[in-house]
């Protein structure tokens, strides 16, 4: 890639009298330049890219919905991740697009509010903070689950007060991985990508088992059922409660300024991990329907997969089952948590949050401000154990992001304005991006009316607070 | 005579300054002045800009007056990262820096002990030697190792060929020394040997398992020498 200009510039100030910081120089292969000779250096590459992606996805696809998803849907919950997984695909591509135009920190908060204006920019950063807030929330409550179940497996039952033992165990749970990140370990990235490779080799291995013994190799007869054994409308129900899933590309772009090569390895992370997470959650859903059947899979709850572990390969299935999603749930917290860590920098950045926001402590180097915005709701929301609502009031945020990610491409498309010089130009423009705008929307439609509102209310929320905090801030383009 | 450029990393936010003396041992150099901040993971290096950039660039405008007060020319970098070696290893490539220094401080500059590994990398380590130290009042050693597979005379004609070269360029042919030694372990020799000078100059080695496991020589020595080591870089493959 060339040096590129970056040519938006930002104007005004919030209520405070600080205004957004300037807009760098230059965007290189390996830096993000400012003047006077100041360069931000990308360190992450596309294994890192890619494990970030799936490392945010996998946890709650497999470990935690696969019972719950039964359940509403029969054995056409893999139909459900299915069209889920193309949803996200039609978004990761326009998201590519413009995370090679636009590869700084902030993600889709970043194009939308550089394409469509402070307005819809704050609506989607704050959304975009909050959706991570509550996806992290429910990964927490999935992880409590798992640790659960651990417990029991030795046979300790837990008795730990009024509230019920995974809550408990999810608010630990949140609370030491606010203080990890606060305290500032060594390495977290590397932790990261061998989580990931650990997660994927045990899935790799269980599942290819389990579909040498769903085709009956190991003689034994598997449970027959009717595909839409529950109707049609319940598919598109779970599709949206299961959305959360699909989540993670988006995280991708949310440290685009970090990664190298950005013209090569964002669309690569992005759309790479989308595709390697849908055909993971379709193979595990196809196994654990057939292992049980979808009826009695619906009855485990949310740590299904263990009993398909332990149904498959005894004893050392259902231990692998629950190490694997231990780890799973806990990367995907971990990387929520830094990923709205990341969204409030580049709010603060923009003067739409304070820029005490995104101060950094000396001690540690981390920004504990950012991470506190973030740890802080999420231990109420995992207090809720409400783990369908926070699923999709998690999906619901980033759903409106994604339909939006979609209007800023199809917008650029048309304007076509000089500094819109993308590396990645998605294929099927205008139709798919539009056809992912509006499946984005349509997904919304089928959530539960709870979620519908709370998500509203958000939206609402957000929006006030940029016209009393931030109306005179003006992040728009030239278009 | 093209003024060698040096790199010169400091680690601004962390206390560490200019040392002492290096002013001085630069002062025929070009210096690329590196700044960096490596900030943990969960920290956008952008959000590390936005609080430190002003500081750190006071501070390097600082080290950049008394480089060029000495005589140098410099120009500077400040670098946010998660990765130093990275950021070193890019900003030697993009600048073309013939050398790196370990930045120490040293008293005053009288000698200075350059390692001569072999024939690979001898320009590069001759321009150096040449552009810093020639016309100065300093003491120039040239040390090598003889290797089981290298016979007096091969030694004899790398050092002298380095000599000639150096005195073409205008280092003093009368400070200029040489010194040889076999059987002993280049890193342990060169260590000991270099409490006896001021600088060190010494090539970087290709990486190899030996280096893999106890590291690079240059780094051995920067370990275990107090003063500035000047580790002249490869030549940048293409």
């Amino acid at each position: 890639m060339d040096d590129r200009e970056v040519d938006v510039s930002t104007a005004g100030e919030n209520i405070e009298g600080q205004q957004p910081e300037p807009e760098p120089e230059s965007v290189t292969d390996e830096t993000t330049t400012h003047d006077e000779g100041v360069e931000l250096e990308r360190t992450i590459g596309l294994v890192g890219g890619l494990a970030i992606g799936i490392g945010t996805m996998i946890g709650a696809g497999i470990f935690v919905f696969p019972g719950l998803a039964a359940k509403e849907a029969g054995p056409a919950a893999a139909l459900s991740f299915a069209i889920g997984g193309v949803i996200a695909l039609l978004v990761a591509l326009p998201a590519s697009e413009l995370a090679t135009a636009m590869p700084r920190s902030g993600g889709g908060y970043y194009f939308i509010s550089r394409s469509l204006g402070t307005a819809g920019g704050a609506i989607v950063g704050l959304g975009l903070w909050l959706g991570l807030v509550f996806a992290a929330a429910f990964y927490l409550v999935g992880l409590g689950h798992y640790v659960v179940a651990v417990l029991a497996e030795v046979g300790i039952v837990l008795s730990l007060g009024p509230l019920a033992p995974h809550v408990v165990l999810g608010l630990i749970a949140g609370a030491t991985l606010t203080a990890l990140s606060v305290g500032g370990t060594e390495r977290t990235a590397a932790l990261q990508n061998i989580i990931v490779v650990v997660l994927l080799v045990i899935l790799t291995g269980v599942l290819t088992f389990g579909i040498l013994d769903a085709m009956g190799i190991f003689g034994r007869q598997s449970v027959p059922d009717a595909f839409f054994s529950k109707g049609y409308s319940p598919v598109l129900r779970t599709a949206a409660l299961v959305f959360t899933s699909y989540l993670g590309f988006a995280q991708v772009a949310t440290v685009a300024g970090e990664i190298k090569q950005p013209d090569r390895n964002l669309p690569l992370a992005m759309v790479g991990s989308v595709i390697i997470v849908t055909v993971f959650y379709a193979v595990t859903i196809f196994v654990a329907t057939s292992t049980f059947g979808a009826d009695r899979l619906g009855t485990f709850g949310e740590t299904a997969m263990v009993n398909v572990g332990r149904d498959l390969l005894g004893l050392p299935g259902a231990v692998l089952i629950l190490v694997a999603g231990l780890l799973a749930t806990f990367s995907s917290a971990n990387a929520s948590i830094l990923s709205a860590s990341r969204s409030i920098y580049a709010l603060s950045r923009d003067a739409l949050l304070p820029k005490k926001a995104s101060e950094i402590n000396l001690k540690y180097g981390t920004p504990h401000v950012a991470l506190a915005m973030a740890g802080g709701p999420i231990l109420v929301l995992v207090a809720t154990d409400s783990v369908e609502i926070l699923a999709e009031v998690a999906s619901f945020l980033h759903l409106v992001m994604y339909a939006l990610i979609c209007v800023a491409l199809l917008v650029l498309r048309r304007r076509d304005p000089d500094w819109y010089d993308p590396d990645f130009r998605m294929p099927g423009a205008p139709v798919l991006p539009a056809i992912g705008g509006v499946a984005s929307v349509a997904l919304i439609a089928f959530m539960n009316g709870a979620s519908i509102a709370i998500g509203v209310v958000i939206m609402v929320l957000s929006y006030g607070w940029y016209r009393y905090y931030a109306d005179d801030v003006r992040l728009k383009g030239d278009i | 005579m093209t003024r060698p450029s040096v790199l010169v990393p400091i680690r601004v936010l962390e206390g560490e300054s200019l040392p002492e003396g290096v002013p001085d041992l630069l002062s025929n150099a070009h210096v690329v002045l590196l700044g960096y901040h490596v900030i943990p993971g969960q920290t956008a290096p952008g959000q590390a800009r936005m609080q430190f950039e002003d500081r750190a660039l006071d501070r390097l405008e600082e080290f950049e007056q008394a480089l060029s007060d000495a005589g140098a020319t410099v120009e500077h970098r400040l670098v946010f990262t998660h990765d130093a070696q990275q950021t070193l290893d890019r900003q030697i490539a993009e600048n073309d820096c013939l050398a790196a220094l370990v930045p120490r401080a040293l008293a005053d500059l009288e000698d200075v002990l350059v390692a001569v590994r072999g024939t690979v990398g001898i320009d590069r380590l001759a321009r150096v030697v040449a552009g810093l130290f020639a016309d100065r009042d300093i003491d120039v050693t040239l040390y090598h190792v003889t290797g089981e597979d290298e016979t007096d005379e091969d030694v004899d004609v790398l050092l002298d060929g380095l000599t000639d070269r150096l005195a073409d360029e205008d280092v003093d042919p009368d400070r200029i020394k040489t010194r040889i030694d076999r059987d002993v372990n280049p890193v342990d020799a060169i260590a000991e040997l270099a409490e006896d000078y001021d600088c060190v100059v010494m090539g970087e080695s290709d990486p190899t398992l030996s280096t893999f496991v106890f590291g690079m020589p240059a780094d051995q020595i920067a370990d275990r020498f107090l003063g500035p080591v000047l580790v002249v870089q490869r030549e940048p493959s293409e």
